[in-house]
């Protein structure tokens, strides 16, 4: 079972606004979600994995759009199943286009305005439209949007009641750079302002841009949390598989045995394949052993440094 | 009560598509025009016999619950599908108000055709029967038939992905054959409901010729528009509350 003790779980949000308690979520013989305890507060926290980690599973469950199979999940410590008012506080972008195509970008965000009860939703909508800057586009009707555009439409549509919490589900897919750095700019003020603002990604460098707190899952477990330093230190403890293509193996081989960077050589006709946890010491070495034995390197790549791989470390690791 | 006129008037938009209203509402008239034809040049008896023959074996039996069958399906069931449905149940909405503004907003939308249909065959009997007594009967009879239907649809719709499929075999199997053949279950059939309305209502001569050609049609119920009134509005509470209940205690997505 996780340790919940908010000392020593950096999982554990000291303010926390949203909380999942031993949250699991199965569909049929499918785990999703496996016992999962987490909780995000005030800032900005990303929830990293890679596909099919169950990111979107979690945050479902966190919205109230899914039941967890087992635990317990809490926005402001009341259930949104049960008290439909946490949705005054709450925003979500889902990761699909849940838009209504027919109509308008203007329309689609007032109806948002509309339906949490606004007193003048046509100005809260302008409002949010220019916070996404889509001013340009928003008496257009959304089924013409390109991808990102939607994405924007998508998060002014949460943004419209101003929420104080903010989840957004792989809200910079689609987008261009420059929507992306935009998008991450406002993310990162509303969190600035007190926002709890929860964001998924299966890009670690998008989500490094964005935060120093992570909460990262791989295979529906909790891998990692905490700030992305100790994520990239945790990280760095990983044996890596470095593929090396050169045009004498076995000789380079035998100079890489004994080394305190090298825990295992495999050799075969063209190229060898090592293992190692300290991938810039093994560069400079190789760099070394290049000129003093001569050789000519067409290749030197690691095989396994995948975010998948990396996180499927950190849950075995556990 | 904002937000649910909201959502009715932004269902009723999104269901009722020029096409689809065109080719629902040609459906809709089609019995005007089966007892416009069918009654030219028939005595007055005659062509009661034919009104009250096709409002009751076509129009209510057939056109209404095929039509509110579209609708009502499509109101939460699309939205579900396209994956919408949390745009509105992630507002401070009560899941119930969500629902009863979704059953209205599939019998509205069923109505603006159905009760087109009741229209067109109410101005054909002032043409060949040379009666006015048959608008209202023919509402007030199509709108509780309608929104019985919608009660049943908008939660099948919200269900299953072949709501059509077994919404045809419900209406067919259950409506015309079952309740057909035990005349105890009329009671719980849409259709006859709408017809105790509107056979309680209409000029006598309609309850005669209903009783010539469809004998069985009202089974054990009994003509009358309170009754049946109340009921239609007891199974719309009901659908109000089971869908309300499925959208708290389902997964939504």
């Amino acid at each position: 079972m996780t340790d919940t003790s908010t000392a020593f779980n950096p999982a554990i949000a000291a303010d926390a606004t949203v909380e999942a308690t031993e949250v699991s979520k199965w569909f049929g013989q499918k785990v999703a979600v496996s016992d999962v305890t987490c909780s995000f507060g005030p800032g900005l926290t990303g929830l990293l994995g890679p596909n099919g980690a169950g990111k979107t599973t979690l945050l479902r469950m966190l919205c109230g759009l899914m039941l967890p199979s087992e635990g317990t999940l809490t926005i402001r410590g009341r259930s949104p199943r049960r008290s439909v008012e946490v949705y005054g506080h709450l925003g979500f972008v889902p990761e699909e286009d849940a838009v209504y195509g027919a109509l308008t970008g203007r329309e689609f965000v007032e109806y948002a305005a509309k339906l949490t009860g606004l007193g003048d939703p046509a100005a809260a909508a302008g409002r949010a439209i220019a916070i996404v800057e889509l001013q340009d586009s928003a008496d257009r009707a959304i089924g013409g949007y390109s991808k990102g555009m939607r994405q924007r439409a998508k998060v002014a549509a949460a943004l419209v009641h101003e929420p104080d919490i903010l989840i957004l589900d792989e809200p910079l897919n689609g987008t261009d750079p420059i929507q992306r750095a935009h998008l991450i700019a406002l993310f990162r003020k509303l969190a600035g302002a007190g926002h709890t603002v929860i964001v998924s990604s299966h890009v670690l460098q998008e989500v490094e841009r964005m935060t120093d707190r992570v909460i990262a899952m791989v295979d529906g477990k909790l891998a990692a949390a905490g700030d992305i330093g100790a994520i990239r230190r945790a990280m760095s403890d990983i044996p890596y598989r470095v593929l090396i293509e050169t045009d004498d193996p076995r000789r380079l081989g035998a100079a890489l045995v004994g080394s305190d960077a090298v825990f295992g050589v495999a050799v075969d006709a063209a190229a060898l394949r090592v293992r190692t946890t300290d991938l810039a010491t093994l560069g400079r070495l190789i760099s070394t052993l290049a000129k003093d034995l001569d050789l000519r390197f067409t290749r030197f790549r690691p095989e396994d440094e995948s975010l998948e791989s990396v996180f499927r470390y950190l849950v075995r690791r556990r | 009560m904002t937000a649910a006129l909201t959502i009715l008037r932004m269902t009723i938009r999104q269901v009722l598509g020029l096409r689809r209203f065109i080719g629902l509402g040609l459906l809709a008239l089609g019995p005007a025009a089966i007892v416009f034809l069918g009654s030219a040049r028939s005595s007055s008896f005659r062509a009661t016999e034919t009104l009250a023959g096709t409002t009751t074996g076509v129009f209510l039996n057939l056109v209404i619950p095929v039509i509110t069958l579209i609708m009502a399906s499509s109101v939460l069931g699309s939205e579900r599908r396209d994956q919408t449905l949390s745009f509105i149940v992630l507002r401070p909405i009560s899941r119930f108000s969500i629902a009863g503004a979704k059953l209205a907003a599939a019998f509205v939308t069923a109505f603006m055709l159905t009760g087109l249909g009741a229209l067109a065959l109410s101005v054909v009997a002032v043409i060949r029967i040379e009666e006015a007594g048959y608008f209202a009967p023919l509402l007030v009879g199509t709108a509780v038939a309608t929104l019985a239907y919608a009660a049943i649809f908008m939660p099948l719709g919200y269900l299953t992905e072949r709501a059509t499929l077994i919404g045809l075999a419900y209406v067919f199997v259950w409506e015309n054959g079952i309740v057909g053949a035990l005349e105890g279950l009329a009671g719980l059939s849409p259709w006859r409901l709408g017809l105790a309305a509107t056979v309680a209502m209409a000029p006598s001569d309609f309850e005669l010729a209903v009783d010539e050609i469809h004998s069985f049609a009202l089974g054990s119920l009994q003509p009358g528009a309170g009754g049946s009134v109340a009921k239609v509005l007891v199974l719309g509470a009901i659908s109000i509350a089971v869908t309300g209940w499925i959208l708290r205690r389902r997964d939504l997505a």
